[in-house]
């Protein structure tokens, strides 16, 4: 899939490149918003048939939520830190932040907004996917399970939980997809939110 | 843009109800799989196509790939420091 993943990005980066006119771009946008609410939807019922993960959290109880808050927010934070470094404007490095490792989604989301983001916000969070991989054993024997966990940050539902899981018991595993549901849910809504301020 | 999100979180909801709903048939699902892959794929190229259109994004493409090796680096590390923070509050399960 991630290869099929890279391989879409580049035959569409060649396309637009060498062999696409220009008026192509007219009708981006409205193609980018048509297939964006589909794929959304389908985003819509994963998460709703995921509903397990709501009894879940309630058993092991409502503050197990500062997990995820903690993810997102040091996530954000840190992609400003990075963008004050890099002299981004806040909301542009802020977005990228709250892509939270989900690439694809991220990127499209900034797609309509600028190109130049969208790059950035695909590399960033493949990067951020491929370190997370690399981290995660050492973050769980070093720091500790739970920050073991944020490395991930969307994708510790599905791509990152083998990895947390293994490093980890299953308890934080558990922990780990709840916090990969909730970001995944963030994602859709903190991106346009953030690009808006 | 507000609308835009406002749309976005709309289809999610519908999307979230339908599914939780689970009448969706198992054939169904298992296709649903297939039509989000189709889509992710097209969207991506689509993306894909706006960025080699762009000429600014090709040139800075270096400078990008630089931005994006630090910006990962302090989600990374910002996350972590932030979970590390708010464990303790995590009531009972402090390692």
């Amino acid at each position: 899939m991630t290869l099929k993943i890279l391989l879409s990005v580049v035959f569409g980066v060649l396309l637009g490149l060498f062999i696409l006119p220009m008026e192509v771009l007219n009708y981006s946008d409205l193609l980018i918003d048509i297939g964006l609410m589909l794929l959304l939807f389908f985003v819509g019922i994963e998460i709703g048939m995921n509903r397990s993960v709501f009894y879940k959290i309630k058993a092991m109880g409502f503050r197990i939520l500062l997990i995820p808050f903690g993810v997102i927010f040091g996530s954000i934070l840190g992609s400003i830190i990075a963008g004050i470094i890099l002299k981004m404007p806040m909301n542009e490095a802020g977005a990228v932040g709250a892509g939270l490792g989900w690439y694809t989604l991220s990127s499209i989301l900034m797609s309509t907004y600028s190109n130049e983001l969208s790059a950035l916000g695909f590399l960033a969070n493949v990067v951020r996917e491929i370190l997370a991989f690399i981290i995660i054993p050492l973050v769980a024997k070093k720091l500790g399970f739970f920050e073991a966990i944020a490395p991930a940050g969307a994708t510790a539902m599905d791509t990152g939980l083998p990895v947390i899981s293994r490093a980890t018991d299953s308890e934080t595993a558990i922990i780990a997809f709840i916090t990969g549901v909730i970001c995944t849910f963030s994602v859709p809504v903190l991106v346009p939110l953030i690009l808006n301020f | 843009m507000t609308t835009r999100l406002l749309m976005y979180l709309g289809v999610i909801i519908l999307g979230a109800i339908i599914g939780a709903k689970g009448r969706l048939s198992e054939k169904l699902t298992k296709r649903l799989g297939s039509i989000q892959t189709a889509c992710l794929l097209l969207l991506l190229t689509i993306m894909g196509i706006k960025i080699g259109m762009d000429e600014g994004v090709i040139s800075s493409f270096l400078s990008i790939g630089y931005k994006a090796v630090i910006i990962s680096i302090f989600t990374i590390g910002m996350s972590i420091l932030s979970v590390m923070l708010l464990k303790p509050y995590v009531k009972g399960r402090n390692r």
